[in-house]
C-alpha cells in the first residue's frame, strides 16, 4: 500500500495539475473571503444578516473559506474522479495492476494519496483565506482580537478539520463515480449532477432530507454544523457512515470487476 | 514440450466446432510433470461474455525459456487470454498456472512477470521517464533508494533505445516510441516471463529488427517470452514455439518447425510455352501426383507478351524436382522455371484460420478469369490462401 501511495504522487505532482488545482482552490478561497467581508451590513445566501460582530467572534476567521466549502468539495470530487477514472480511460490501470496485482492495496494506496492531496488543497485554501481575512478585517470594522486567542486557534483547528472531512466526503462520491463509470468526464458530470442540482432540489422541496442526503451531510460537516438546525455529531456520524459505505462499494467493485480497459 | 499439434492444422478450419484433440504431450502435462517445466500452463481456460465464448477451453503450455509466438486473427481471443494470465480478467471456467503459481493468485507471480497488453498505455502528461518511475515505485524497485530505482529506469530506457527522448511527454511520442516505452516498462522488474502484445506494432523496419534482436537476446538469457503478433514473418523468424488460436480455441501449439513440416510441399513448374501447361499437368498426373494449373502474374521485367504465365503445381516433395524436370525434358517441354515451395507460416496461418483478405480474394478471382490458352481444370486450383504471392 505504501508503494501505491508513493507511486500515486508521481501524476499528482505534475506541475500543470498542481498549479490548476491550487489555482482553483485559491480562487475559491479569495472569492469566498472577499464576498463574506464585503457582505457586512447585508444578508447572506440564506437570508441571514452578516455583521461585523459575528465575524469578530473566534469562529469568524474561517467564515470566508467555509462560505465556499461546497466549491472546495467540488474540486476534491473532480480531482479524485479524474484521477481514478483517468487511470481506466488511459489504460494505465492495467499496467499498475500488473505491477501491483493486490487490488485492495493498490486502491487503498491511491485513495490515501488522493486524500492527502485533498487535505493539502484545503490547507492551501484555508491559509489564503485566513491571510486575506486579516487583511480585509480592518476595512470592514471587524475585530481580529478573538481570532488569535486560544478560542480562535481552537476554532481554526476544528474548522479546518471540518472542511477537510466535508471535502473528503465529496471525494468519496467522486471515487465511487469513477470506479462505476470509468471515464473522467462521465464520472465528474454524474457525480456533480447528483451532488449539486439533484440533492439541492430534493432538500429544497423536502427540508427534512437535509438530515439524510449524503452531500447535504458533508456540507453540514464542512461548515461545522452551522448550516442547518441539526446536531453536528449526528451529521458527522451519518456522513462518516455514508463515506464508509461508498468506499466499501468502491473497493468491492474494484476488486471484483474484470479489467477490460 | 517437443512436439504436438493440439489440433491438426490441415483440417482445423473444416470442423471448428470440434473440441481440440489433445496431443500426447499435452496429456502428459496434465499429470503435473509438464506443468513444472512450463512457464504458462492452462487447462480448459474459458472466458464467456454472455453467451459468447471469447476463450474456449484453452489448454496452453508454454515451455520455460522459450520464445513463443501467440498468433490468431483479430478477435481470436489472444488479448483475453493474456489478460486472464495477468489476473486482469477472471476466467469463467478452467484453471492455469503461471511460473508455477495459480492464475487465481496473480500477486504470487506477477512480480516476476513483465507485460505489455493491447498497446502501450501511459499517462500522457508525464514524460516517459516519469511514467517508468511511477511503475518502478509501484513494483518496489530499489525500495526507498531513489538512485537504484533511477538506475534501473535508465537501464531499460537504454535497452529499448529511448534514452534521448525519455524526458519528453508521452503524448508527444510517435507510435514506435510508445511501443518502446511499453517494452521498457515490461522489462522493469527484470522478469522471468515477458508477455508482449504486438510489440512491433508501429515500429519502422529498423525498429522491428532491434526489437527482434532484443527478444532473441532476452530469450537467450533464459527469459520466457510469450509474444502475440500479427507479423507472422517475424514470428516465424524469431519464435521457436508457437501457439495458434482462432475463435478462442486452440488450433496448434508446438514448435514452429513441426507445424511447417506438416504442411504440403509443392513443386512449381512454369513451361516456356503456355500451350504446354496442360500437357505437362497431364504428364505429372500420370505419375500419380496431384496437379493444379494456376495463372500467375509474371515479374515486371518479364519479356512475355501477356505477363501472365500458367503455373503447374505438383504436390510433391522437393526431392522429386529433378525427376519432374527430366520428365518434362523427355516430353519435349522446356521449363522456364522450376522451384520447390513449402508454405510459410503466413500461408499456413491463413489456411488454418480460413482468413482471406481483400487482396487474396482479388487474386483468387483473377486466377479464375477465362483464358483461352490455359483454362483452369474443373475442380482444381489452389485454395485462396495459397494464391498469395506469385511463386515463380
Amino acid at each position: 500500500m505504501i508503494a501505491a501511495f508513493r507511486a500515486e504522487w508521481v501524476p499528482l505532482l505534475r506541475p500543470r495539475l498542481l498549479a490548476g488545482t491550487l489555482g482553483a482552490v485559491v480562487a475559491c478561497a479569495v472569492l469566498g473571503t472577499v464576498l463574506t467581508f464585503f457582505s457586512v451590513g447585508h444578508r447572506d445566501f440564506d437570508g441571514d444578516p452578516v455583521t461585523a460582530a459575528a465575524l469578530s467572534r473566534p469562529d469568524g476567521l474561517l467564515q470566508g473559506v467555509q462560505a465556499v466549502s461546497i466549491l472546495l468539495g467540488v474540486v476534491a470530487l473532480s480531482v479524485v474522479a479524474a484521477s481514478l477514472a483517468g487511470d481506466h480511460s488511459h489504460g494505465t490501470l492495467r499496467n499498475q495492476l500488473v505491477a501491483q496485482p493486490h487490488r485492495a492495496r493498490l486502491l487503498a494506496g491511491k485513495l490515501l494519496a488522493l486524500s492527502t492531496f485533498v487535505v493539502v488543497i484545503v490547507a492551501a485554501a484555508t491559509v489564503v483565506s485566513v491571510g486575506l481575512s486579516f487583511l480585509l478585517a480592518p476595512t470592514r470594522g471587524v475585530s481580529t482580537a478573538a481570532w488569535s486567542g486560544g478560542a480562535g486557534l481552537a476554532e481554526l483547528g476544528s474548522g479546518f478539520v471540518n472542511l477537510c472531512l466535508g471535502s473528503l466526503g465529496y471525494a468519496a462520491i467522486g471515487a465511487l463515480a469513477a470506479i462505476l463509470l470509468r471515464g473522467p468526464a462521465a464520472a465528474i458530470a454524474v457525480a456533480l449532477a447528483y451532488a449539486l442540482p439533484v440533492e439541492m432540489l430534493i432538500s429544497r422541496i423536502y427540508r427534512p432530507a437535509h438530515s439524510w442526503l449524503p452531500v447535504q451531510l458533508m456540507q453540514e460537516i464542512a461548515t461545522g454544523g452551522a448550516a442547518y438546525a441539526m446536531p453536528y455529531a449526528d451529521a458527522l456520524l451519518r456522513g462518516v457512515l455514508y463515506a464508509g459505505v461508498m468506499l466499501l462499494l468502491t473497493l468491492v467493485i474494484f476488486r471484483r470487476r474484470d479489467m477490460t480497459a | 514440450m517437443n512436439s504436438g499439434s493440439a489440433t491438426d492444422p490441415a483440417h482445423a478450419h473444416h470442423r471448428p466446432a470440434d473440441p481440440p484433440a489433445a496431443s500426447p504431450a499435452v496429456m502428459n502435462g496434465a499429470a503435473g510433470v509438464a506443468r513444472s517445466d512450463t512457464a504458462i500452463w492452462t487447462r480448459g481456460l474459458t472466458k464467456r461474455y454472455g453467451t459468447r465464448r471469447a476463450v474456449d477451453h484453452l489448454d496452453l503450455q508454454v515451455p520455460r525459456g522459450a520464445l513463443s509466438g501467440f498468433v490468431g486473427p483479430n478477435g481470436a481471443g489472444k488479448s483475453t487470454t493474456l489478460r486472464m494470465l495477468l489476473g486482469l480478467l477472471r476466467p469463467s471456467a478452467g484453471h492455469g498456472h503461471v511460473l508455477g503459481e495459480p492464475i487465481t493468485e496473480p500477486d504470487r507471480y506477477l512480480h516476476r512477470v513483465g507485460a505489455m497488453i493491447e498497446g502501450p498505455t501511459f499517462h500522457p502528461g508525464l514524460s516517459g521517464r516519469r511514467n517508468l518511475d511511477q511503475l518502478a515505485i509501484l513494483r518496489g524497485i530499489g525500495g526507498w533508494h531513489r538512485a537504484r530505482r533511477q538506475r534501473r529506469v535508465e537501464e531499460v530506457l537504454g535497452q529499448v533505445g529511448l534514452g534521448e527522448r525519455a524526458d519528453d511527454r508521452f503524448s508527444s511520442y510517435s507510435l514506435g516510441m510508445k511501443q518502446r516505452l511499453g517494452i521498457a516498462a515490461a522489462l522493469l522488474p527484470d522478469p522471468c516471463l515477458l508477455i508482449l502484445d504486438e510489440p512491433t506494432n508501429g515500429l519502422d523496419p529498423a525498429g522491428i529488427r532491434e526489437i527482434r534482436a532484443l527478444l532473441g537476446q532476452l530469450a537467450g538469457g533464459g527469459i520466457t517470452v510469450f509474444v502475440s503478433s500479427h507479423l507472422l514473418t517475424e514470428v516465424e523468424q524469431i519464435c521457436d514455439h508457437l501457439v495458434m488460436i482462432n475463435g478462442g480455441r486452440m488450433l496448434f501449439q508446438g514448435h514452429v518447425t513441426d507445424l511447417l513440416a506438416a504442411e504440403d510441399p509443392r513443386i512449381l513448374l512454369i513451361p516456356e510455352h503456355d500451350a504446354d501447361a496442360r500437357r505437362l499437368a497431364g504428364l505429372l498426373g500420370d505419375e500419380g501426383l496431384r496437379v493444379e494449373i494456376d495463372l500467375r502474374n509474371g515479374p515486371p521485367s518479364a519479356s512475355a507478351a501477356q505477363g501472365r504465365w500458367p503455373v503447374v503445381t505438383a504436390h510433391a516433395p522437393e526431392g522429386l524436382a529433378a525427376h519432374l524436370n527430366r520428365l518434362a525434358m523427355h516430353a519435349g517441354i522446356t521449363l522456364r522455371s522450376l522451384r520447390a515451395h513449402r508454405p510459410n507460416l503466413e500461408e499456413t496461418f491463413l489456411r488454418v484460420t480460413g482468413e482471406i483478405d481483400g487482396d487474396l480474394v482479388r487474386s483468387a478471382q483473377a486466377g479464375q478469369e477465362p483464358d483461352g490458352s490455359v483454362p483452369p481444370p474443373a475442380g482444381a486450383g489452389l485454395d485462396p490462401a495459397h494464391r498469395r504471392g506469385g511463386a515463380t
